[in-house]
């Protein structure tokens, strides 16, 4: 049988009435008669009062039934429509605070500077060997600020101490550039000239080199270099997949350097006679089996180069090759360099010289100990050659050491032998120590 | 046997019964987490704009894929899955994956992916923006693309 639930608040006006009705009615003290009467009278009442509760009954019963779909429907809303609200103005805010988080992550929020330093004392400066003692190296910054989905930029600042003491500030790299795709990429200002494996891969930043220092005659323009080691111009540079590796290409061209003060110029702010040079570079890099970790290329670039000291011109034609092996275990290194110039001014016509290094390194965990030797055989009757400081033959061999203090830092040794072998007959050993950094 | 005898019996083996089921109910459960534990699977996922096939996710990440069509891809690391990553899909150490990074954002001017803490913060980045991809190691939920399981 179905049970009637009837509200508190009825049962006990129901009670009240019962009892309301009961007091209304005196009891007194009565003959068989009076009881008789009185007894009707009160089975009258309480018939009356069961009545008066069956349809309080049947009101409750349909006061519930009114009531319960309205309770149901508009008790519970209240809440929910409270809930709902609150729920969307919480996914509102995660929403926003995922957007403001997402664009934080993207570098909208400011530009990463990164750099290299590194300090240092030998038996002679690693690169005017005239000095000794302790030395200051570079103090080098570079940036790369995000811009957007193809354009890119590179500015790289360099601080670094001569060989008078003095501290000079170099803007090493200042390019800006268009990315069309995976496989090409536009860069106009100043760049790494893309000859050879390390000017492009090791430049500035003594942490990224394995060696202690670059090639004598592959050191940058104002440390008496031979090649000139930056271009201001245009770059074209990518790669592309094709079998298991990657065809790489460099096409450039830009202001011809100029020799000022017996060190190459690469005519930041233009050339006064519009001279050009231009080059290129084409490597493949192998990605698969025992040759994995490979790359071979050849690059080649002209330029006429006028000298201010004495006064000359020369087509300078430089070719040459390298390879490269590197691998978890080895970074071996090796370019050739060949000049063919010409003489444009004083009549003494075509000069052949050749340059070049071969370097092996072998990564054990601690570090990578290695080994180099580099030539430079080079023509001094070439009025280039001639012009430049830096431009005597030589000849060095090197033991090396790289230990890696932790990710960011390393130590180096170097143990050098160096033969100068025309201009001068001078012979000297060097012990070289380095502390580079990366931060 | 009496009655008493043989209700004590059945009581000490129900008893050993129920014993026997919660041992196994916990080894299964053991192996169970033992197995989520040792696959747990990868998931990499992008921005629902990207179009990439499973085997140029080291090439987005290692910085020698740029674009997806003409999207530009922004990959991000989770540092929560990181080494998984690493160790599954670039097969870099995470020394040798931050040393490449230092060389080419050096050499190139290109800037390393940024890093994310977990699997929630790198869903919402991809969710975000767009052409990004990262990695997750939970079940990803709608709203992103799952490029592949690793």
């Amino acid at each position: 049988m179905p049970s009637i639930r009837i509200p508190g608040i009825w049962r006990c006006c129901a009670l009240a009435f019962v009892l309301v009705a009961g007091s209304a009615t005196p009891l007194r003290a009565a003959t068989g008669t009076d009881q008789s009467a009185t007894l009707a009278d009160l089975q009258r009442k309480l018939d009356e009062s069961l009545m008066a509760i069956k349809a309080l009954t049947e009101r409750v019963r349909e006061l519930e039934a009114k009531q319960t779909p309205a309770v149901g429907a508009t008790t519970p809303a209240a809440p929910a429509a409270a809930e709902a609200a609150q729920l969307e103005a919480t996914e509102h805010r995660v929403e926003q605070l995922e957007r403001a988080d997402a664009s934080r992550k993207t570098g909208d929020s400011g530009l990463p500077l990164h750099g290299f330093a590194d300090v240092g004392a030998g038996t002679h400066n690693p690169i005017n060997p005239s000095l000794k003692g302790f030395y200051v190296g570079n103090l080098d910054f570079y940036m790369a600020p995000r811009l957007g989905d193809r354009t890119r930029a590179l500015f790289e600042l360099n601080t670094e101490v001569g060989s008078d003491g003095t501290v000079g500030v170099d803007l090493e790299r200042a390019q800006i550039g268009y990315q069309f795709s995976d496989e090409s990429t536009v860069w106009i200002g100043r760049f790494h000239t893309p000859y050879g494996y390390i000017n492009t891969a090791l430049h500035h930043g003594s942490w990224v080199n394995n060696s202690l220092r670059r090639p004598r005659f592959l050191q940058f323009e104002d440390n008496d270099g031979i090649v000139p080691a930056h271009t201001v111009g245009l770059w074209a540079t990518g790669a592309r997949h094709i079998g298991a590796g990657k065809l790489q290409y460099d096409l450039y061209g830009g202001n011809a350097q100029q020799i000022v003060g017996g060190a190459l110029d690469m005519r930041n702010a233009g050339s006064p006679h519009g001279n050009l040079m231009g080059g290129g570079r084409v490597a493949y890099q192998f990605g698969d089996g025992a040759v994995n970790g490979l790359a071979l290329g050849v690059h080649a670039f002209t330029a006429r180069i006028t000298a201010d000291s004495p006064l000359s011109a020369t087509r300078v034609r430089t070719y040459g090759g390298y390879a490269v092996y590197d691998t978890d275990a080895w970074e071996n290194i090796a370019e050739i360099y060949v000049f063919d110039n010409q003489d444009l001014d004083g009549g003494s016509g075509a000069h052949r010289s050749h340059a070049g290094f071969v370097q092996f390194g072998y990564r054990v965990p601690w570090g990578v100990p290695y080994a180099r030797y580099e030539r430079a055989v080079l023509d001094q009757s070439d009025p280039y050659f001639s012009a430049l400081e830096g431009g005597g033959s030589y000849y060095r061999a090197a033991l090396g050491l790289r230990f890696d203090v932790d990710l960011r830092s390393a130590l180096k040794l170097e143990l050098a032998d160096t033969h100068l072998t025309d201009r001068s007959r001078e012979q000297y050993g060097e012990g070289l120590v380095q502390y580079a950094i990366r931060f | 046997m009496s009655n008493t005898a043989k209700g004590w019996c059945n009581m000490r083996s129900a008893s050993k019964a129920a014993r026997r089921y919660r041992a196994r109910l916990l080894a299964v459960a053991l192996c169970a987490c033992s197995a989520e534990a040792g696959t747990n699977d990868l998931y990499v996922v992008c921005n629902t704009n990207v179009i990439l096939r499973p085997g140029e996710v080291r090439e987005v990440f290692i910085g020698e894929k740029y674009f997806a069509g003409a999207i530009r891809l922004t990959p991000a690391d989770n540092l929560a899955a990181q080494a998984t990553f690493l160790g599954r899909v670039v097969k870099f150490t995470a020394d040798k994956y931050a040393n490449l990074w230092t060389k080419k954002a050096f050499r190139d001017g290109a800037n390393p992916p940024p890093v994310m803490v977990n699997d929630n913060e790198a869903l919402a980045y991809v969710r975000q923006t767009p052409g990004a991809c990262s990695y997750v190691e939970i079940v990803p939920p709608p709203g992103v693309a799952v490029i592949g399981k690793f």
